[in-house]
């Protein structure tokens, strides 16, 4: 019930390859992120899925059906725009029951099936406005809730928190969570917010220009990246990556988080000047430049002083480091 | 706040050039026009017959039978524009907006250009084509094997009013599917997808969720073509004369006050008539804005994207 397979899909516009044979597997119930630098293909792969583009080549099954010339309607998937998309000139209530109307269904079970998506989302005292009358939360929790009425085998949601500020994005984030709880239905969900990738995703799917640079579970990306792209695109602050050959490490860059550097004001393998000082409370980040190594990171827990200028060296924990080769591939070293 | 603030002498020295200039050639034209309806001629002086004019104009048969024949026909031209020119301007516009259509500029342009043609061109090429005598129209009637189709229609007295009306339509039909146009490309792609998704494609897409976006759009094409039609002259000019025959059967509230006005062939021009013509077809547009503006607009919604 809603297990997805992709098998070498490729999407050209014009001349230009955007996807270039993509291959996932997405299990029923499951909930997976895209994540990715702008650009990089995460719409037009989710429009793909969703039928509202069509690939150049390439299978998509939906439980094991294939369902390239299946309309966007007719394989049971909903989705959620960034920019909400609803029906300007419909109530709450219309927009979310719309597709379900269209579909021939009696008005009592659309009734129905409408508050118990309200209800599920508190939008009960909202059904009766246009999303003109609503703040930006509600008109998200709308567009979800249209989603959720048409109990689709997949969710589809393309950067859905991106146009809300930082608490609403947190609150909405937990009920996103909650929902993928209660409906158990399996969601696809694209983003490029770090936290939403970690906090949401039982799987990550790190795209970079067209292609997938690595799957797998959000720890299992941060502890053990297959190559240089993943691992400086997972985790934030970004990982340091270090001149390998300066420090007589193996391979060409040494990748060492920025949780994972020992500071000291006598000795250290990577000698530095301290260029800023970012306290945030719980923790800082201290900037460190470095002839060798370019600027670092360095994130130390609770508070702590530098001057400005000051010397520092800093040490990579050794059972924390990564290797890379020259290409970027990861050199797993045991 | 309230002590401090200067005299804004700018907004009335910005404002001044364009005040002054409609003042001089529409508003004290217009309040002459009104103010002359009042008076007439008696006995070659000039009296004020307060509505007098007016009386004659609805109720005295030499007036009031051609006022409301060409009260009439005016009516019939707008309902031809507004059931043939405005619902084939959104459906051409509906077509163009379809990303599948390939070419959509080049018909863009071919539909809108009429609109830029002058009236006399238009109805000069019209009466050509439709001529009995050497027209083309009968010609490719015959190429099909309809020519039993067709009838002098600028002649016949049935025909003539909707012949017109229609060559009209041909002209302006470019200027709402091009408001139209421009209302559809401003529903985002993303709605139109949200509805894909939830199955709503093709004509119910378009009944659905265009049409309603766009009605403020057909809101204001209806009361331009409104306006329009009343204030039509120069294509029945054209095409018909001033005597808008057959046997002013094209006669339509613009000619009738041309004729009124400034007089035609036999008929001496009578400018106090003329002005009770101008008078009552400004009331009725008046009252045709007016209407819309409060009975419509405000029942119409916006909406934002
Ligand atoms: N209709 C189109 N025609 C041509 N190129 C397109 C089209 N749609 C997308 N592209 C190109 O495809 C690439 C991927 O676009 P896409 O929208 O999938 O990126 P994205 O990963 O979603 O980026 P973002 O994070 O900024 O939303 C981009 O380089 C974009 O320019
Ligand atoms: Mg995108």
């Amino acid at each position: 019930m809603g297990a997805l397979e992709l098998k070498g899909i490729t999407k050209r516009f014009g001349a230009t390859e955007v996807i270039k044979g993509v291959d996932l597997r997405v299990e029923d119930g499951e909930f997976c992120v895209f994540v990715g630098p702008s650009g990089c293909g995460k719409s037009t792969l989710l429009r793909i899925i969703a039928g509202l583009e069509d690939a150049s080549a390439g299978d998509i099954l939906l439980d094991g059906v294939r369902v390239n010339d299946v309309a966007p309607a007719r394989r049971e998937l909903a989705m959620v725009f960034q920019s909400y998309a609803l029906y300007p000139h419909l109530t709450v209530r219309d927009n979310m029951g719309l597709a379900l109307k269209q579909a021939g269904i009696g008005k009592a079970e659309i009734r129905a099936a409408t508050d118990k998506a309200a209800q599920m989302l508190a939008l009960e005292p909202l059904m009766d406005r246009r999303p003109a009358e609503l703040s930006g939360g509600q008109r998200q929790r709308v567009a979800i809730g249209r989603a959720i009425v048409r109990t689709p085998k997949l969710f589809l949601f393309d950067e859905p928190l991106s146009n809300l500020d930082a608490a609403l994005r947190v609150a909405t984030r937990i009920e996103i969570a909650r929902l993928h709880r209660d409906l158990g239905a399996t969601m696809i969900y694209v983003t490029h917010d770090q936290v939403e990738a970690m906090t949401l995703a039982d799987r990550i799917v790190v795209l970079r220009a067209g292609k997938v640079e690595q799957t797998g579970r959000p720890m299992d990306l941060y502890n053990d990246p297959d190559n240089l792209f993943v691992a400086g695109f997972i985790g934030s602050p970004q990982m340091n990556f270090l001149n390998a050959p300066a420090l007589s490490a193996p391979g060409a860059t040494l990748g060492v988080r920025p949780e994972h550097l020992q500071v000291s004001r006598s000795a250290g393998a990577i000698e530095g000047q301290v260029s800023h000082v970012e306290k945030l409370g719980g923790e800082t980040l201290a900037y460190v430049k470095s002839a060798l190594h370019g600027l670092l990171t360095l994130r130390l827990f609770g508070e702590h002083d530098f001057i400005m200028g000051e010397t520092l060296y800093l040490s990579p924990e050794p059972q924390r480091q990564f290797h890379f080769d020259a290409e970027g591939l990861r050199l797993r070293i045991v | 706040m309230a002590q401090g603030r200067p005299v804004r002498w700018h907004i009335a020295v910005f404002l001044a050039p364009a005040v002054a200039v409609y003042t001089a050639l529409m508003i004290i034209p217009l309040f002459g026009t009104l103010a002359q309806s009042l008076f007439n001629l008696e006995a070659g002086a000039r009296v004020f017959v307060g509505l007098g004019n007016f009386r004659r104009l609805f109720g005295e048969a030499l007036w009031s039978d051609a006022f409301w024949n060409a009260l009439g026909n005016n009516l019939w031209f707008f309902l031809i524009h507004m059931l043939v020119q405005n619902p084939i301007g959104i459906a051409l516009a509906a077509l163009l907006s379809s990303p599948k259509l390939r070419m959509a500029a080049v018909y863009r342009t071919a539909i809108f250009v009429p609109t830029i043609l002058s009236f006399v061109i238009v109805g000069f090429v019209w009466k050509l084509i439709l001529s009995p005598i050497w027209g083309i129209a009968p010609g490719m009637l015959d190429a099909v094997g309809l020519k039993s189709l067709f009838a002098p229609w600028l002649g016949k007295e049935e025909y003539a009013l909707t012949a017109l009306a229609l060559v009209s339509v041909w002209q302006f039909v470019g200027i709402p599917m091009m408001l139209i146009y421009a209302a559809l490309l401003s529903i985002p792609d993303e709605v139109l997808e949200a509805a894909e998704m939830d199955g709503i494609t093709g004509w119910s897409q378009f009944w659905k969720i265009k049409l309603p976006l766009i009605l403020p759009a057909i809101g204001i094409i209806s009361i331009l073509t409104f306006v329009g039609n009343f204030n039509a002259f120069d294509l029945i000019y054209v095409a018909q004369g001033a005597l808008a025959g057959p046997n002013y059967a094209t006669d339509i509230l613009g000619t009738f006050l041309y004729r009124t006005f400034f007089g035609f062939q036999l008929q001496t021009g009578d400018p106090y008539m003329g002005s009770a013509i101008a008078g009552a077809m400004f009331g009725i547009i008046l009252i045709g804005v007016c209407l819309y503006l409060f009975g419509i607009q405000t029942r119409l919604r916006r909406y934002q994207f």
